[in-house]
């Protein structure tokens, strides 16, 4: 498995923009090294929807803080969070931590449902600043997954077809790492709604 | 042949050297030298620094940053009954995270009576276990019968033994049938050799012993031996990371071994899901 911290869980995600709608998906599986503990255990919280992988407490610390951060801000200023704040709080957030990070790799999305923008970010464990990008991956799979995301990726999928391509990245992907996999869910948020699907994938 | 030497014709080719009376065991041996601690160099290329032992000691204990880690990350297992032996292997391959195989040949066919499996460093399981086939053969020519289980298991593990802390990687079983019935010997890298009804090797063993400890005894049918052997198999493929892909099953019977099946574990999965004889 490698002794980097990084690789200790394991676990992947990716999201994918199409025309007006963005899909996110990530594996289930919950482990130390080799040993497989659960296989329920998606990385996706939804806030505006964002994506931790690979270190399952740091995952937890994470999410609630920038939980508490979302939840003040929507409290001072009355107003629902854009995608692009929600990130810069998140970036912010993990660079506080430079000289003793958490040990995440972070993936946000968001859609704008008034204009039908789309925004997908991927950040590093420092918090590394990305473009507004059509493809992101992270975790231990994400060279394998890149690769597929980039076959699969056509610009303005509609929602259909997007779920098909992040899916079919994403399970193909998986099967080539020993530290994902397990099953995967994909959610592909559009302006009036989110679907929520579970895949079959390889157990092994 | 016979009308040349009545003649008294002394032809000097190979064959005709080898045919001679005056032939003993070591003469014989100088056509195809025997592999030993002597002569090594003519049979693999040795590093090229004075004690191979210790340096290459400090490449597995990550001196200067360089750390090269076999783990054996598969799963085996091998265990005796009633009608013989079922040998059961996954076969996957994975470097470090990634899955550089998913249909890795573990178990050996070291000849139509013997299996020998493959766990630890595939090159290392692969190349002795070819030399140990040689061995077997030579044997068999010799004295014109086969070799035991005891004995081919004793050869590789004194062969591995000359090798002990120079980083050789390999933990195997050796199945047979000979004329005291079903054998089975696990054989390590550090030269361990021991025999044992049940035995399981690799990381996903733990998962297995536990299938296996739940459900075996010696007086099961063959049909329930597969399906125990399979399930091991399955569930250590299911949560053991560096374990899966497919499931191969070998029963070896008192005529010689036979290959049972070679299935996708996943399949098995979601069957064993139907039956709820799995969770996930």
């Amino acid at each position: 498995m490698g002794d980097d911290i990084m690789s200790y869980n394991g676990g992947v995600a990716l999201a994918m923009k199409g025309k007006e709608c963005v899909a996110i998906a990530c594996d289930k599986r919950y482990g130390v090294q080799n040993k497989t503990i659960a296989t329920n255990f998606t990385k996706i919280f939804q806030y505006v929807l964002f994506e931790n992988v690979s270190f399952f407490l740091k995952v937890q610390t994470v999410s609630e803080r920038l939980r508490f951060r979302t939840n003040l801000y929507e409290l001072r200023e009355q107003r629902k969070l854009k995608p692009l704040v929600l990130y810069n709080m998140l970036t912010n957030l993990l660079y506080e931590r430079r000289f003793g990070p958490y040990f995440v790799y972070a993936l946000v999305i968001g859609l704008d449902p008034k204009t039908g923008e789309t925004y997908v970010f991927d950040s590093d464990n420092i918090g590394a600043i990305s473009d507004n990008v059509n493809l992101a991956t992270v975790g231990t799979a994400s060279d394998y997954i890149f690769g597929l995301g980039e076959l699969f990726f056509k610009p303005n999928m509609n929602a259909d077809e997007l779920f098909e391509a992040t899916s079919q990245a994403l399970l193909n992907g998986v099967d080539r790492d020993s530290a994902s996999g397990w099953g995967a869910v994909v959610y592909v948020v559009e302006k009036d709604k989110v679907t929520v699907r579970e895949l079959k994938g390889r157990q092994d | 042949m016979a009308l040349a030497s009545v003649l008294g014709f002394k032809s000097n080719d190979a064959f005709n050297r080898s045919l001679r009376c005056d032939k003993n065991d070591d003469t014989i041996d100088e056509l195809c030298p025997k592999l030993n601690v002597e002569n090594i160099s003519q049979f693999i290329t040795l590093p090229p620094y004075a004690d191979p032992a210790k340096y290459l000691k400090m490449v597995s204990d990550n001196v200067d940053r360089v750390k090269i880690q076999f783990l054996k990350g598969t799963t085996t297992l091998a265990f005796k009954f009633r009608n013989g032996v079922i040998v059961a292997v996954d076969s996957r391959a994975t470097a470090g995270g990634f899955i550089a195989s998913g249909e890795v040949k573990k178990v050996i066919e070291i000849n139509p009576y013997l299996l020998g499996t493959m766990a630890g460093g595939a090159a290392d399981c692969a190349f002795w276990e070819r030399v140990l086939a040689r061995h077997c053969r030579i044997y068999e020519l010799r004295n014109k019968e086969k070799i035991s289980v005891a004995a081919a298991s004793k050869i590789l593990a004194n062969m591995v033994f000359e090798y002990r802390g120079m980083g050789l990687s390999m933990g195997t079983m050796i199945v047979g049938w000979d004329k005291r019935g079903p054998g089975l010997y696990m054989v390590s890298d550090d030269g361990e050799r021991i025999s044992d009804n049940l035995f399981s090797v690799g990381s996903g063993s733990i998962y297995a012993y536990s299938i296996l400890d739940a459900g075996y005894k010696y007086e099961m049918s063959t049909i329930d031996a597969i399906d125990l052997a399979r399930r091991a198999i399955v569930h250590a493929a299911h949560r053991d990371a560096a374990s899966g892909n497919i499931v191969r099953i070998y029963h070896m019977k008192e005529t010689g071994w036979e290959k049972i099946e070679e299935k996708d574990t996943n399949d098995y999965m979601y069957q064993y899901r139907e039956d709820k004889t799995m969770n996930f």
